[in-house]
């Protein structure tokens, strides 16, 4: 009775046991007119989904800088920078934008370090990333990033939401919903996190007004990487069967009675529970990985020095295992002071394990359908931060109008550079590409027409992209 | 009642013939069926297979609305050829020689070509649109009704509620007008009713219903044998009670907070703690005392305005402060107070209206008639507010602190008589000698970039209204009040004032101390030419956020980021002096200007300046003693009495009884703006912030009767019209709230959106006829709740067989007790309770309840946010639980809880398997086991526990029913081998068991059956 009882309800797949595993973007599809979308979702409704079309990549990594990269320290070289170091900006450029912390009359500060011409396709890149020097005829640089939000909270926000404030779906929150999960024994969409607190919080994994099952499961740095994945203080393996078979009994007599197909679901989830409890220690352990894995990324499980590196290693883990999107943070970005000493910690925080990700995808011959994408949720100002006041000199504030990320795998063509900034590094003069335009190409790349994957919300069709974002045809393969 | 007539008698029973008529598989029609109501723009075809008179209402504009209004619709920015499909008129208007729409005359009607042309240029919807085609029999559908005339009729939603008679149901059991109405519809469904269910599943549900816990053993015994005598008596009895339980206000008003968007931290980067927790009392104390939903709608939207408001309606207008509040270093504060009002009109049209404003928030809503200026006069009616903190005077704490204060006087009192007037007359000389003679420069206008600069008596100058980060104050002082004497120095005091944050002497409200200033800068001119300063000093200087240093000479260094400022002395005077290059001879006119510039608003919020003719020019006193030369008598010798050395021990005495004045909790209030500084509200061109256009004028939308004559247009006015029957949805919208609370369905699904894209209610008249009853017994919630949970359609068994499944796989028709998964707050209140363990302390501060600190360390604060409470605080019910944006308490956001971010008309009930892993593995749920476990009387006496004994009470107490003998010998078997294992070492109860004193395998075992109970689906659905 019980399979007869799941294929007749709704319920079953509209709360279906979670995770994003097996759901379908049926508001979209409704107004879509039921074509194959689904069709095929209702003859499987667990099955991952169709996509809009054939999809490039699989599956995302998004390693996002929090705080904000200088763009200028590391990827957008301005002679004119260092021409001009110490003199005040000219104030028709920077006439009418609002600053966080410096004011309009702000000097100009040189880019701090040498940049050199690396692979062959010549990507200009500072001293500070050596490891990324080698990929560089991997990646994608786009040098003409734009936001809309000058405050991180709500810069990070946006990136991750297509919003500048907290309650829409974050961007895996959306793939969820619109392809499913490939993995049945851990959570589709992932969260990890090193280098300190993030402005944007919860909301920028939050499934906003999508099932809050397509939420992001953030990996907890201290104790189990899920919460209560682990058994409980006391309980060996069999102690926990045996609880939940005596709790699936119980439950299948209730089922028995009741006929309520919500009780299948609810058996269902905690069968799901139990394999994510075996599935988590394996996915957390390292010790299968060959020593020459663990030295690319410079990864060393329980050190708190290598979080980053780790969690690079992780993702790959984890989409090896069927997640659909990885978001790894790294905090420590927001160079207000010192921004030539901060630049380079960093960078040497991530830029080897970044590498590596790429490195290792392409040799496991998972880049091709893997989406990785690097960066940061605005750039910095050409104009020196100083403050009195705050202690701060020889910084950068926060700067909406032109920033750096870069992409590889999946449909990105490789071995690229997009767009262009003014010799300012002021504002983009060449191929502007806003986050819109950015979520609207990941979207095109997993197979999803971002003006399609709708979901109806207080009366209105919601999309990541809300009713913008072109498709950046220059940086597809 | 057109939504549920074609549901019940039309479309399930004719699913096979339906599903052929638009070419979609069965088995895909199937599935469908069961979502017509989410859908019924693509339903309204199924019904219409049956020849019938079509209705505009239920067949036409859902069609419209979903699939032409975009472009053709409200908005006539956006509006396509020019042609509105929403207005009889504009359809049927002469497009020259033809029409969209020709009444009566199908053909002839443009709009049907259009909807079947196979010409992509010409078909409707374009292809570009992405909107789903019209099915041949949707086309058919549109013809016919164009045939029947192509009546327009208002949207449902709009047209007052009107109480409907109850129909009279040839085979319904039941006198009550709800059973009436549901077994009326499931009469012609072809459906039987279940009968009720058995009572203790009927105390169960009504205990969590109606008190968010499950019942006591005692409380069900009672129940059991009162219903065996005489059910309806019983049941009637059991709905008063728990009606006049305290822990009604406590779960309705989880609820309520969940609209309210309640949290006791500010949300976005920072979410530092706020104090708000007074309203949710106030919330709480508002349900328990059964507050009509008039005045409970009034006194949170505008308790302040109304006439002698008390603290507690001012308290209550906490529900529009609980909007976020932006710290980030460098925002722009506007900015954010901006999209708090976006929220607030979101809110409001989501709560009492029942109409999804977001809309018109860019444009003109493309589907329901509310205007881009609609929405901008809405948000001016709210928008005229300053937005303090008041202090909430705690009665026991009242009675303490005017004792205090009373000893304090008398003490004072005491020290002032026993002053020895010559001593005091030689101190007064002595000060004389020493000060400074300032005289108060009387300023002759104040102007500034925002803030309105008020002139008070005593010279100074006090700012109110709206502060940026950068705020410039130009001052200008009559200098002849100092005489012909030349100024030789000038002196700005920073005055507390207590309408200031924090008793100021700053206008910060966020980021910085409240009550914090920083001047940047301070320029001077007299008659036109610049004064130059030549030194400063300061009473007192020191900067919040930031290791500068604020010294009295960073004012005209020329760098605004130097400054001086007086954190940590709040409510405090200080000043600062600076001495003049060149004395001012024979001045008329001084032109000061004051520059405030921080990342955070830093404007004083009350100042004076007050200039010398010393040849010395003077320095900053920082004695805190009073003026000798202005001073009042009393002032002075109040003030020697604080400094004279003979006074010593009364100095200490009266410093720590002062210290022991008890502070009253505070809460975030609104106060509507005085007269002379009105807020002006503009239309914002596609919504943004940076985009004011035209100013409008405060109104409700154009499509609702106006606000009543000599109410004002205003947030009161606004109040008084949302609960008048100027506004035809807000007792519907408040009695589908409350339907849904018990039914885990509204009559109409969406419970914040009742416009043109809304489903169609499943009983129209059922809810106007509850929306009536709520109006004409005088708003009475208790009133509503009493009648819903006293049908039989509320008692029904929730059992579900296969038809039932098949043909209403969600209940809609009713003809089953409602069954859904509990909250995620009531599966911890409800396992305390079993466990015994529930504390019933009833409001204050929020506490924090056990978690893993790698949940509260993902946010920006990181893990010392949260101190897990000790004793009784950590047994509090979830409705105290410390509700933090960012990091909301884990346990409830697994099972959909909340974050406060924005108004929640419903929570999702999902299902996962996180939700199975806090079950069965947070430590929370396990400590509770344990002392269920403990209830059960084993490892603690000397007796052997019987083992069937155990498990009916632990049964009675987690599911409230017994056991079968089936359940028994199972989990029999289950206790004996973890017992076996237990005993034999080979699972280790010392480990198991929390309190390591009762570690017995018997009561570790037991802990594993309790944990199992409270893991079972029945345990956490309400059935």
């Amino acid at each position: 009775m019980n399979e007869s009882l799941r294929q007749l309800t709704r319920r079953h797949f509209f709360h279906d046991c979670g995770l994003g595993l097996g759901r379908i973007g049926l508001a979209s599809a409704m107004a879509g007119g039921f074509g194959n979308l689904a069709r095929a979702a209702v003859s499987n409704p667990l099955s991952p989904r169709d996509t809009h079309f054939g999809p490039k990549a699989k599956r995302v990594i998004f390693m996002f800088m929090a705080g904000a990269p200088s763009q200028l320290e590391l990827f957008d070289d301005k002679p004119k920078l260092r021409e001009l170091d110490g003199k005040p900006i000219p104030p028709s450029v920077i006439a009418g934008q609002r600053y966080a912390f410096i004011q309009p009359n702000a000097a100009v500060l040189a880019p701090r370090f040498p940049f050199a011409k690396h692979g062959r396709c010549g990507a200009e890149l500072s001293d500070r990333l050596p490891h990324l020097t080698g990929i560089v005829d991997d990646i994608a640089i786009v040098k003409s990033m734009k936001t809309d939000q000058f405050n991180h909270a709500p810069a990070q926000l946006f990136l991750n939401t297509g919003h500048g404030l907290p309650g829409r779906p974050a961007m895996g929150s959306w793939l969820s919903y619109g392809i499913g999960s490939e993995a049945d024994d851990l959570p589709s969409f992932v969260v990890l996190k090193s280098g300190g607190n993030l402005s944007g919080g919860a909301a920028m994994w939050s499934a906003g007004f999508l099932p809050g099952s397509h939420a992001g499961v953030p990996f907890r740095e201290a104790g189990d990487p899920i919460l209560h994945v682990s058994n409980p203080a006391g309980f060996d393996n069999q102690a926990q069967r045996d609880s939940l078979d005596l709790i699936r009994k119980l439950n299948e007599r209730e089922l028995g009675t009741v006929g309520d197909p919500e009780i299948q679901t609810r058996i269902d989830a905690y069968e799901m529970a139990w394999r994510m409890q075996s599935a988590a220690p394996e996915l957390m352990n390292f010790a299968d990985e060959s020593p020459a894995t663990m030295e690319l990324y410079g990864a060393k499980p329980g050190d708190p020095k290598s979080a980053y590196a780790n969690n690079c290693l992780l993702a790959r883990r984890l989409i090896e295992r069927g997640s659909r999107f990885v978001q790894v943070y790294h905090s420590g970005w927001d160079h207000h002071s010192q921004v030539e000493a901060g630049v380079t910690a960093q960078a040497r925080e991530v830029d080897q394990a970044s590498a590596a990700l790429v490195k290792d995808l392409k040799m496991r011959g998972m880049l091709e359908d893997t989406l990785v994408v690097w960066g940061g949720e605005f750039g910095r100002t050409p104009m020196v931060e100083a403050s009195a006041a705050l202690g701060r000199s020889m910084g950068r504030d926060h700067h909406p109008q032109a920033f750096t990320m870069w992409m590889a795998g999946g449909g990105i063509k490789p071995g690229v550079t997009l767009g262009a900034t003014d010799e300012l590094g002021f504002n983009v003069v060449e191929d502007p590409v806003h986050i819109h335009d950015l979520h609207a190409t990941m979207m095109h790349l997993l197979g999803l027409d971002h003006t399609k994957l709708t979901f109806r919300y207080q009366g209105r069709d919601f999309r990541l992209t809300d009713v913008h974002g072109h498709l950046v045809e220059k940086i597809l393969a | 009642m057109p939504g549920t007539a074609y549901l019940t008698r039309k479309t399930l029973t004719l699913s096979r013939p339906a599903t052929d008529a638009i070419s979609v598989p069965y088995f895909l029609m199937r599935v469908l069926l069961s979502a017509a109501f989410l859908f019924p723009a693509f339903f309204g075809t199924l019904s219409n297979c049956v020849a019938q008179e079509v209705s505009f209402q239920r067949d036409i504009r859902p069609l419209l609305s979903d699939r032409c209004f975009k472009c053709h619709g409200f908005d006539d920015e956006t509006r396509e050829a020019d042609l509105g499909l929403h207005l009889f008129e504009q359809a049927t208007r002469d497009l020259g020689g033809y029409q969209a729409i020709k009444p009566g005359d199908a053909a002839a009607s443009e709009v049907i070509e259009r909807l079947i042309s196979d010409d992509p240029d010409e078909v409707m919807p374009p292809p570009k649109s992405n909107k789903p085609r019209f099915s041949a029999a949707e086309v058919a559908l549109m013809q016919r009704w164009i045939a029947q005339g192509a009546k327009y009729e208002q949207h449902w939603a709009f047209e007052k509620p009107v109480r409907p008679e109850v129909p009279a149901v040839a085979d319904s059991t039941s006198a009550h007008a709800i059973d009436r109405f549901i077994d009326n519809d499931l009469a012609s469904s072809g459906l039987r009713a279940n009968g009720k269910a058995a009572p203790h599943t009927l105390i169960r549900r009504l205990s969590y219903d109606l008190r968010g816990l499950p019942p006591t053993v005692p409380e069900t015994d009672a129940f059991l044998a009162a219903y065996a005598s005489d059910p309806v008596k019983a049941w009637e009895n059991l709905v008063d009670s728990f009606l006049a339980s305290p822990a009604y206000g406590e779960r309705w008003a989880r609820d309520w907070l969940d609209l309210a968007r309640y949290a006791d931290s500010n949300g976005y980067e920072k979410d530092r703690p706020r104090s708000i927790w007074p309203y949710r009392d106030w919330v709480v104390r508002a349900l328990n005392d059964d507050m009509p939903y008039d005045r409970f709608t009034i006194e949170q939207l505008a308790g302040d305005m109304l006439p002698n408001a008390t603290v507690d309606q001012r308290v209550a207008t906490g529900f529009h402060r609980n909007t976020m509040l932006n710290e980030e270093g460098g925002i722009d504060p506007l900015e954010f107070r901006y999209l708090a009002m976006v929220d607030r009109v979101a809110t409001t049209g989501s709560v009492w209206m029942g109409l999804t404003t977001g809309c018109a928030q860019c444009h003109t809503h493309k589907f329901d008639p509310i205007t881009h200026t609609d929405y901008y006069a809405l948000m001016a009616l709210m928008d005229n507010a300053d937005e303090p903190e008041i202090e909430v005077p705690v009665p026991g704490l009242e009675k303490r602190r005017a004792e205090i204060e009373k000893q304090m006087q008398a003490m004072e009192a005491e020290a002032l008589a026993q002053i020895d007037e010559a001593r005091y007359q030689e101190w007064l000389a002595g000060q004389k000698a020493s000060r400074t003679r300032w005289i108060a420069l009387p300023p002759t206008s104040a102007k500034s970039n925002l803030p309105l600069l008020e002139i008070q008596p005593d010279h100074s100058v006090f700012a109110s209204g709206d502060f940026t980060k950068r705020d410039v104050y130009e001052i200008s002082l009559d200098l002849s009040a100092v005489g012909d004497e030349p100024v030789t120095a000038l002196r700005l005091e920073a005055l507390p004032d207590p309408r200031l944050p924090a008793g100021g002497p700053g206008a910060a409200y966020y980021e910085g101390r409240k009550g914090d200033f920083f001047l940047s800068e301070v320029t001077a001119r007299v008659d036109g030419r610049p004064v130059s300063f030549a030194g400063a000093s300061v009473s007192f200087g020191k900067i919040s956020v930031g290791s500068g240093e604020a010294r009295g000479s960073n004012i005209y260094d020329g760098d605004g980021s130097t400054g001086w400022s007086t954190s940590s002395q709040e409510g405090i005077a200080n000043e600062l002096v600076v001495q003049l290059s060149e004395p001012i001879s024979k001045g008329g006119q001084l032109e000061i200007t004051l520059l405030f510039e921080r990342h955070f608003v830093a404007a004083l919020g009350r100042f004076r300046i007050s200039a010398t003719t010393a040849s010395s020019g003077g320095a900053a006193n920082s004695s805190h003693t009073p003026d000798p030369f202005t001073a009042s008598d009393p002032d002075l010798r109040r003030g020697y009495t604080r400094v004279a050395p003979e006074f010593e021990s009364y100095q200490i005495d009266y410093d720590s009884l002062k210290k022991s004045l008890p502070e009253f909790p505070t809460s975030l209030v609104m106060q509507e703006r005085p007269a002379q500084n009105p807020r002006t509200t503009h239309r914002h061109h596609r919504g943004e912030y940076l985009s004011p256009k035209e100013k409008v004028k405060a109104a409700v939308p154009a499509v609702f009767e106006p606000i009543r004559e000599g109410d004002s247009a205003n947030r009161l006015g606004l109040a008084k019209w949302l609960v008048s029957d100027r506004n035809p949805l807000v007792a519907r919208v408040a009695a589908n709230r409350a339907w849904s609370a018990f039914f885990g369905r509204g009559i109409v699904k969406t419970l914040g959106d009742y416009g043109y894209q809304s489903a169609q209610p499943s009983h129209p008249e059922l809810l106007d006829w509850l929306a009536m009853e709520l109006v004409e017994k005088g708003w009475s919630m208790k009133h509503l709740h009493r009648t819903i949970v006293t049908s039989e359609t509320y008692q029904r068994d929730s059992k579900v067989d296969s038809l039932q499944l098949e043909k209403d796989p969600d209940n809609v028709l009713l003809s089953r007790g409602p069954r859904f998964r509990l909250t995620g707050e009531m599966l911890r209140d409800g396992a305390l309770q079993s466990a015994g363990i529930l504390s019933s302390k009833a409001g204050g501060p929020g506490v924090f309840p056990p978690q893993p600190d790698s949940v509260v360390e993902l946010a920006y604060g990181g893990a010392g946010d949260w101190k897990v409470s000790k004793g009784e605080d950590r047994y509090r019910r979830s409705l105290y639980t410390f509700s933090k944006r960012t990091a909301p308490f884990a346990a409830y956001l697994t099972f959909d809880g909340p974050t406060g971010e924005s108004c929640l008309p419903q929570r999702d009930r999902s299902n996962t398997p996180l939700q199975a892993l806090t079950l069965l593995n947070d430590p929370m749920f396990h400590e509770a086991a344990e002392a269920l476990a403990r209830q059960t009387g084993s490892g603690q006496g000397t007796d052997p526990v019987e083992p069937g004994g155990v498990i009916e009470v632990l049964f009675r107490r987690v599911l409230i029913r017994p056991p079968t003998t089936v359940e028994k010998s199972e989990i029999v078997e289950y206790y004996e081998k973890q017992r076996t294992s237990l005993a034999a070492g080979e699972l280790k109860t010392e480990m198991i068991m929390g309190d390591k004193t009762l570690a017995t395998p018997e009561l570790a075992a037991w802990k594993m059956v309790a944990r199992v109970l409270l893991n079972l689906n029945e345990a956490i659905t309400r059935g």
